[in-house]
């Protein structure tokens, strides 16, 4: 009787390569959840080099010829690369400062106790489900007030706020999810408060700060009211107004438009590509530990 | 110590004065840019008007790309009383928005001390711009709309050419469909303009009540004869005479429909025609295939659109600058422009159909003459309605489309609809 071989699992043991045939099935689901992933992207990519009837007459055809006019029209009609630019800063920023304070926030929520905690909690946590369109007025008075309209930090303080309740939600359950002792551990070693949130609670969140800051980013990336109503100029605008550049009621250039979603989102796919590793690992880093 | 006062009262005259002298700055919001048709007519406007007030005032332009977040972003700045000095109404009926919550500046005198300017406002140009017998607006666009129809098509099924009744253009439809052309182009998403297009023109030639309607600022009841008999139409043309993707689709659909060859008909205003020869939206010559004409029973959409509003600044400087400049985008030159560069018939008729018009635009001259036999003109009905409405027409015309709502019902939904402004 022939033995089949043996392959190495991680570290935890060994199992059974079953043959080919049997992992068929494996393979086509895995080949069609790429196809899924890959196909909205593949068709704006796609679309990108056909002509507007050809987009609109055929979405899913494959185009007739490969031009670049689409790429050149977008450039020419839309401030994309500045809106481009500002996005990354503007998100960047609001993104750290929302991690990096909010999380604070979290730590005193989870670790100590004070009168009235469940309930501010409660009314921070709260402030989630209230609709975009009916923060729209207070904030744009709000911003106008403090003399930030139209400014980079005025959009910044937005999207930091406006990502608050859902990083105070995770953070505040990463942090609860750590160990006590770890920190009187800390504590008893002769560290102090900052010592002891920066250098060991911290550490220990990763996977949650992975995860708030990734939902940040995204929000913050993909947001446009609030980009829209609190800014002017060029120099601040973002991203996702320059893609509606190319519809008004009357007209319409799809190529262009989607040479322009094209260019929006291939750096940030390269990005991803490049650091799948460290964005993965980042999402799990805590998820073992308890 | 003298000394010193004197050198402050130097510094605060200077200071005072380079105040006084300084360059107005006319921040100007707009949703004509990028592709929008009127967007090199705004861009060549604004480059005069500051070439022209050199050092006293310039026109900073804030591009709001699309049209719906053009009114989003001022009905915001409008709740916070915070409206950039000149807004263009369009045809989204801003001026009574903005009246109500008193913001607008009374043009009638600006406009009756100058006898150009006055000229400029005909009978219908005063009405859509005016409230309680006062100015408050400047039209540039005429909003003269009637319908392209593709006369190979038409050729194709033994038409010979553009029906005068609604008869003969249901007759002509089934004619149309039993050559397997499907006739008519449609839409129902954002606010469904072209399907809005045939159901105001069935309106207004169903009669004086139609007609009257039609006439009515921001209709309260659309539980009448002539609208339902309307969107009876309207249903029966979903049903049978459209495209698969009229139910759902935008106008970019039923224009594509149109400049593909797909369908034989498409309700829209001149700005239209640059498209026939845009090789990346029709095939080459399709512009030669396509005629123009004003709707059965002699309608057309002949109304100046509401215009440029000038609205309450702290600084009277800004006011004066801000009347100015509407000045200058409603004037003949300007809506000349217009006419030549986007194939925009004009708000007045002190302004001369040129020749450069007709050679850029050929079907517009041939639209100018079949105007002349249009015997019913009145706006548009997304004119009129009140703004909200233009929603619950994306929402429920799918519903009157498909038979799940009667005619009754979606004109009840208006209705209630209506009564929501009150």
């Amino acid at each position: 009787m022939t033995q089949r071989p043996l392959t190495a699992r991680g570290d935890s043991g060994l199992r059974e390569q079953r043959p080919f045939h049997a992992r068929i099935p494996a393979f086509l689901y895995m080949l069609l959840c790429v196809l899924v992933a890959l196909f909205p992207i593949l068709w704006v990519v796609m679309s990108s080099f056909k002509s507007n009837a050809q987009i609109l007459s055929s979405a899913v055809s494959l185009p007739t010829a490969y031009s670049f006019e689409g790429y050149r029209m977008a450039l020419e009609v839309s401030p994309i690369l500045r809106y481009f630019f500002n996005s990354v800063v503007i998100t960047m920023l609001s993104t750290f400062l929302n991690v990096f304070l909010v999380s604070l926030a979290a730590y005193v929520f989870a670790r100590t106790r004070f009168r009235g905690k469940n309930l501010l909690f409660s009314i921070l946590a709260l402030s989630m489900v209230i609709p975009m369109t009916a923060l729209m007025q207070p904030v744009y008075q709000v911003i106008t007030s403090l003399g930030l309209a139209d400014s980079l930090p005025g959009l910044v303080l937005v999207y930091m706020a406006l990502n608050m309740p859902l990083t105070l939600l995770i953070m505040r359950a990463s942090f609860a999810g750590v160990p006590a002792s770890l920190e009187e551990a800390a504590y008893i070693d002769g560290a102090g408060f900052m010592y002891t949130y920066f250098r060991v609670m911290l550490p220990l969140t990763k996977g949650g700060l992975a995860s708030a800051a990734v939902m940040a980013f995204l929000n913050a990336w993909n947001e446009f009211t609030f980009a829209l109503v609190l800014t002017k100029s060029a120099a601040v605008r973002t991203l996702p107004l320059s893609l509606s550049y190319f519809t008004s009621q009357f007209s319409f250039n799809y190529t262009a438009l989607f040479a322009a979603i094209t260019m929006a989102v291939l750096p940030s796919i390269l990005i991803f590509a490049v650091f799948q590793e460290q964005v993965s690992q980042s999402l799990v880093i805590g998820a073992v530990k308890g | 110590m003298k000394r010193i006062l004197s050198l402050l009262l130097a510094v605060v005259m200077v200071l005072g004065l380079g105040s006084a002298l300084a360059e107005i700055k006319l921040d100007y919001p707009t949703f004509q840019v990028g592709v929008n048709t009127a967007a090199p007519v705004i861009a060549q406007l604004v480059e005069e008007f500051n070439a022209l007030h050199a050092g006293q005032v310039v026109i900073q332009v804030e591009e709001i790309p699309g049209d719906a977040n053009y009114i989003d972003k001022i009905k915001v700045l409008l709740n916070a009383k915070d409206l950039p000095p000149v807004i263009y109404g369009a045809g989204y009926n801003l001026l009574d928005l903005a009246l109500a919550s008193d913001l607008l500046v009374d043009l009638t005198p600006y406009v009756e001390a100058d006898p150009e300017w006055q000229a400029m406002y005909n009978d219908k140009a005063l009405e859509v711009n005016s409230r309680d017998g006062k100015i408050y607006g400047s039209s540039a666009e005429g909003n003269t709309i009637g319908y392209f129809y593709n006369k190979e098509l038409f050729e194709q099924a033994g038409i010979a050419g553009p029906a005068k009744t609604w008869d003969e253009f249901f007759a002509q439809l089934d004619t149309l469909k039993a050559a397997g052309i499907t006739p008519l182009s449609m839409d129902t998403a954002d606010s469904a303009w072209v399907t809005s297009l045939w159901m105001g023109a069935l309106i207004a030639t169903s009669g004086e009540a139609g007609q009257a309607f039609m006439a009515q600022m921001m209709p309260d009841d659309y539980n009448t004869p002539e609208v339902i008999g309307a969107l009876e139409k309207i249903q029966k043309m979903f049903q049978e005479y459209t495209t698969f993707d009229a139910v759902g689709g935008k106008y970019e659909n039923a224009a594509n429909a149109f400049l593909s060859g797909q369908t034989a008909m498409i309700a829209n205003g001149p700005w239209m025609i640059g498209d026939f020869s845009d090789t990346t939206k029709a095939p080459e010559g399709f512009a030669d295939k396509v005629g123009v004409a004003i709707y059965p029973e002699g309608f057309a959409y002949d109304e100046p659109i509401q215009g440029y509003l000038v609205t309450r600044q702290q600084d009277s400087a800004v006011e004066q600058a801000a009347v100015e400049m509407v000045k200058y985008f409603t004037g003949v030159h300007a809506q000349t422009v217009a006419l030549e560069k986007q194939g925009m018939l004009p708000a007045s008729t002190q302004v001369e159909i040129t020749q450069t018009a007709k050679d850029n635009f050929p079907l517009l001259a041939e639209f100018v003459v079949a105007l002349e036999g249009a015997v019913i003109r009145s706006a548009t009905t997304q004119a009129t309605m009140y703004p909200n409405l233009l929603d619950i027409m994306s929402a429920e015309l799918p519903n009157l489309a498909s038979g799940a709502m009667t005619p009754e019902q979606f004109a009840q939904a208006l209705t209630e609809g209506a009564a929501k402004n009150k």
